[in-house]
C-alpha cells in the first residue's frame, strides 16, 4: 500500500482507516484462538458514542465484506431506533447488502439478543458488549481482576451466586448471565437474556464479543463448551413466562416480552415472529 | 398495535436529523463564522481540542458550530473523525524549555527569575457581568483598537522573559528536590492505540489526564480534597504557563526535522511537600500537568494528580480512576447510553423478581403446612 492510498480520505464513505481494520481484526482473531479471554485492542471514536455498539460496529465493519449480507438488531428488533441507525451505517459505508432474515445473513450484529433460528456455520454474530468484565460485581480493581482471570480464580463468582441463592431462593441474575467458556475463562454475556445462553453452548455459529468504550474483544469459535455458572443441585433457568404467548404469532417457544399490563406478551425476534404467521 | 407505534425505526431517526440540521442552519441570527468562534470563543476551542486530543482549530470551530456549543458532542465530532484517519507519522520529541510563554506565574516565590507575567487572565478581573449597550461597547472596541496596536508593539521581552528559567531548576539548585529524571529514553504510551489498565507507566497516566475531560479532573481533584478519597492534598504551584510550543516531525523525504505548526499548551509544575513517614522530608517532589490550549484549571488538577499517583504508589485506585473513569466520551456515552431500549434486560429482571416471590411464598405454605 503506497502512502498515497492512505491520505486522500476527504471524498471517502469510510468510518474506519485500514490500519485500524487490521489491528481489530488481528486482535478478533487472537480471540477466537483464546475462547473467552477478553483481548485488549485500540478502540476507535465512531460515530455512535461509546455505549451504543461502538465495539461491535467497529467488528462488523473490520470484518464485513462487500459480498456479505447484514442484518443488525437491538432487543431483537430490526426496526428499533440503533438497530436501524447501525445498519444504515455498515451498509452506507461498506459495499454490504442487508436482510432481516437471520438465515439469509451473512454478519448479524446485535444488542442484547440472539436470533431465534437461522444461524449456522456460515455466521458471525457480533454482539455489543456494555460490560466486558464479568468479574465486576465481585471486584473493582483491574489488577485484582487480571490476576483472577490469569489464574482462573473464580472463587468469588461461586460464593457471590450462593450467597444470592440462600438469600433469595433462586439465582437472582436476570441478563449477561456468566458463563464459563471452554472451561477455562468466565466471560460476561453481553447482557443477552438466560433465554438465549443455552443457545451459545455448542453452537455451529462465530460470536464476536465487542466492548468499545472498554476496549476489549473476546469470542467463542463454533462448537465450544459454553457452561453457565451454577450448582449442581441448582438447575440453570430460563426466563419463564407460565405458558404466554405472542399475541401476534400465537407462538410460546421464542422469547418473549410484555408490555406494561404483563398480560399481552410478543416475540422479542420481530423477524422470526412476523415469519411464524400465515400469509395474509 | 400499540407496539408497533413504539418502535422507532428509520422514518423517526431521518425526522430528528432534519430537524436538527434545519434548526441549526436556518434561523433569523447572522450566519455564525468560524472565524467567530476561534476568536470570540476562543477558550471553548482550546478545551475542545484538548478533550479530543487533536490540534486543529478550524476543525474544532467547526464541531463546536455543528454541536451547538456541547463541547463534548464536539470531542465526538471531532474523534470520530480522526478515526477515518491513517496516521502518517509521529512527532519528534519536543523540549518544553523551548515553549516561549504569553503568562507565566511562580506562585511559590515573591520574585523569580524570567518575572511573573500575568498575561492574558481573568484571575483578578472582578466578576461583574457586563451589561453595556451593545452599541456602547462597540464605540469602545473603535477606541481600543489604536490601544491594542500599542500593546502589540511595545510587546518585546527579554528572552529570559520569553522563556524564563523554571523554578525546579532552581529548587535542584538548591538541593530540594528529589531527582526522578530517567536516563532511559522509553517511547511513550499510546493511549490511543493500547487501552490503559493499572498499573501503566506514567505517561500513560500524563496522556490520559491531558486528553481528560476538564470537569472530570476538576472533580476527581476535588473530591480528594472534600469527598472521600483524601488521596492527595494541596500542592504548591512552582509554575502556571500558557505558552507556544514548535510542534516538528521529520520530513519522509529529505530526513530533516521540520516545524508543521505551534501549538499552544497550558503546563503546571506542582511542588510537593513530602510529609510521609517513609518519605524524603528535606525535600521537594514535583507533579507535571500540559494539556492543549488555554486551560490552567485543568493542567493544575493534572500536575497535582500526577504527584498524588505517584505518592500513592498503588496503594489504592486512584491510578484506576485517573486512566479509565476521566475521558469524556467513555463516561458521557455510557451515560447516555441508558436512553437505548432496555426492555429484554427489564422483562428478564421482572421475570426474576417474581421468582423470587414465588419460592417465598412457596416456603410460606410449606412452614405454614407444617
Amino acid at each position: 500500500m503506497a502512502l498515497s492510498d492512505l491520505i486522500d480520505h476527504r471524498e471517502s464513505t469510510e468510518l474506519l482507516d485500514e490500519f485500524a481494520k487490521r489491528e481489530i481484526r488481528r486482535a478478533t482473531l487472537a480471540a477466537v484462538a483464546i475462547p473467552g479471554y477478553q483481548v485488549p485492542f485500540g478502540s476507535r471514536e465512531m460515530p455512535v458514542a461509546r455505549g451504543w455498539g461502538s465495539g461491535g460496529l467497529q467488528i462488523t465493519l473490520a470484518v464485513v465484506h462487500d459480498d456479505d449480507t447484514v442484518k443488525v438488531i437491538d432487543q431483537g428488533d430490526d426496526d428499533g431506533v440503533n438497530a436501524v441507525n447501525l445498519r444504515r451505517l455498515v451498509t452506507s459505508s461498506t459495499g454490504a447488502d442487508e436482510s432481516s432474515i437471520a438465515s439469509e445473513a451473512t454478519l448479524t450484529q446485535s444488542r442484547h439478543r440472539i436470533p431465534e433460528d437461522g444461524l449456522d456455520e456460515t455466521s458471525i454474530l457480533v454482539l455489543q458488549v456494555p460490560v466486558p468484565e464479568p468479574l465486576r460485581g465481585v471486584e473493582r480493581d483491574m489488577r485484582e481482576l487480571a490476576r483472577m482471570h490469569a489464574e482462573a480464580d473464580y472463587s468469588r463468582m461461586w460464593v457471590s451466586l450462593y450467597e444470592d441463592k440462600v438469600r433469595n431462593g433462586v439465582i437472582t441474575q436476570s441478563t449477561g448471565y456468566p458463563c464459563l467458556v471452554n472451561g477455562r475463562y468466565v466471560v460476561a454475556t453481553t447482557p443477552i437474556p438466560r433465554w438465549d445462553i443455552p443457545r451459545l453452548h455448542d453452537a455451529p455459529f462465530l460470536t464476536l464479543f465487542g466492548a468499545g468504550r472498554e476496549k476489549r474483544i473476546y469470542a467463542i469459535p463454533p462448537y465450544t463448551m459454553v457452561e453457565p455458572l451454577t450448582f449442581e443441585d441448582v438447575p440453570f433457568e430460563v426466563e419463564n413466562s407460565d405458558g404466554a404467548c405472542c399475541a401476534l404469532c400465537g407462538k410460546s417457544e421464542s422469547f418473549l416480552v410484555s408490555l406494561p399490563n404483563s398480560t399481552t406478551w410478543l416475540c422479542s425476534d420481530t423477524d422470526w415472529c412476523a415469519r411464524q404467521r400465515p400469509a395474509t | 398495535m400499540g407496539y408497533v407505534s413504539a418502535r422507532g425505526g428509520l422514518d423517526a431517526i431521518r425526522a430528528a436529523e432534519k430537524l436538527v440540521r434545519t434548526k441549526r442552519l436556518v434561523s433569523d441570527s447572522n450566519w455564525l463564522e468560524e472565524e467567530q468562534i476561534l476568536d470570540k470563543l476562543r477558550l471553548l476551542v482550546d478545551r475542545v481540542m484538548g478533550e479530543a486530543g487533536l490540534w486543529e482549530p478550524q476543525l474544532a470551530s467547526k464541531a463546536i458550530r455543528q454541536s451547538e456549543g456541547d463541547a463534548t458532542e464536539a470531542v465526538h465530532l471531532l474523534r470520530a473523525y480522526r478515526s477515518t484517519l491513517p496516521r502518517l507519522a509521529y512527532s519528534e520529541a519536543t523540549d518544553v524549555n523551548d515553549a516561549q510563554v504569553m503568562r507565566r506565574i511562580v506562585p511559590a516565590f515573591q520574585r523569580v527569575p524570567g518575572n511573573q507575567l500575568l498575561g492574558r487572565s481573568v484571575d483578578y478581573t472582578a466578576r461583574f457581568l457586563e451589561r453595556t449597550a451593545d452599541a456602547d461597547a462597540r464605540e469602545e472596541a473603535e477606541k481600543l483598537r489604536g490601544a491594542e496596536r500599542e500593546i502589540v508593539e511595545e510587546k518585546n521581552p527579554p528572552a529570559e522573559e520569553i522563556s524564563p528559567r523554571r523554578l525546579i531548576d532552581l529548587l535542584r539548585d538548591m538541593d530540594m528536590l528529589i531527582d526522578r529524571r530517567r536516563t532511559d529514553d522509553p517511547e511513550p504510551f499510546d493511549i490511543t492505540r493500547t487501552p490503559a489498565r493499572p498499573p501503566a507507566p506514567r505517561s500513560a497516566l500524563l496522556s490520559s489526564m491531558s486528553r481528560a475531560d476538564t470537569g472530570a479532573l476538576v472533580n476527581q481533584w476535588y473530591r480528594n480534597i472534600l469527598g472521600p478519597d483524601g488521596y492527595l492534598h494541596e500542592v504548591t504551584l512552582g509554575e502556571v504557563r500558557h505558552a507556544t510550543l514548535p510542534l516538528n516531525v521529520r520530513h519522509p523525504v529529505t530526513g530533516d526535522v521540520v516545524t508543521v505548526t505551534h501549538i499552544r499548551v497550558s503546563e503546571v509544575e506542582a511542588i510537593e511537600d513530602l510529609e510521609g513517614i517513609d518519605e524524603d522530608r528535606t525535600r521537594f517532589d514535583v507533579g507535571y500537568g500540559l494539556c492543549f490550549g488555554h486551560n490552567e484549571r485543568k493542567a493544575i488538577a493534572m500536575a497535582n494528580l500526577d504527584i498524588a499517583c505517584h505518592r500513592d504508589a498503588g496503594h489504592t485506585q486512584l491510578e484506576q480512576s485517573l486512566l479509565l473513569t476521566t475521558d469524556a466520551l467513555d463516561s458521557a456515552g455510557f451515560l447516555e447510553h441508558l436512553k437505548l431500549p432496555h426492555y429484554v434486560t427489564f422483562r428478564s429482571m421482572i421475570e426474576r423478581k417474581l421468582a423470587v416471590r414465588k419460592m417465598r411464598s412457596n416456603e410460606a405454605s410449606t412452614h405454614d403446612g407444617a
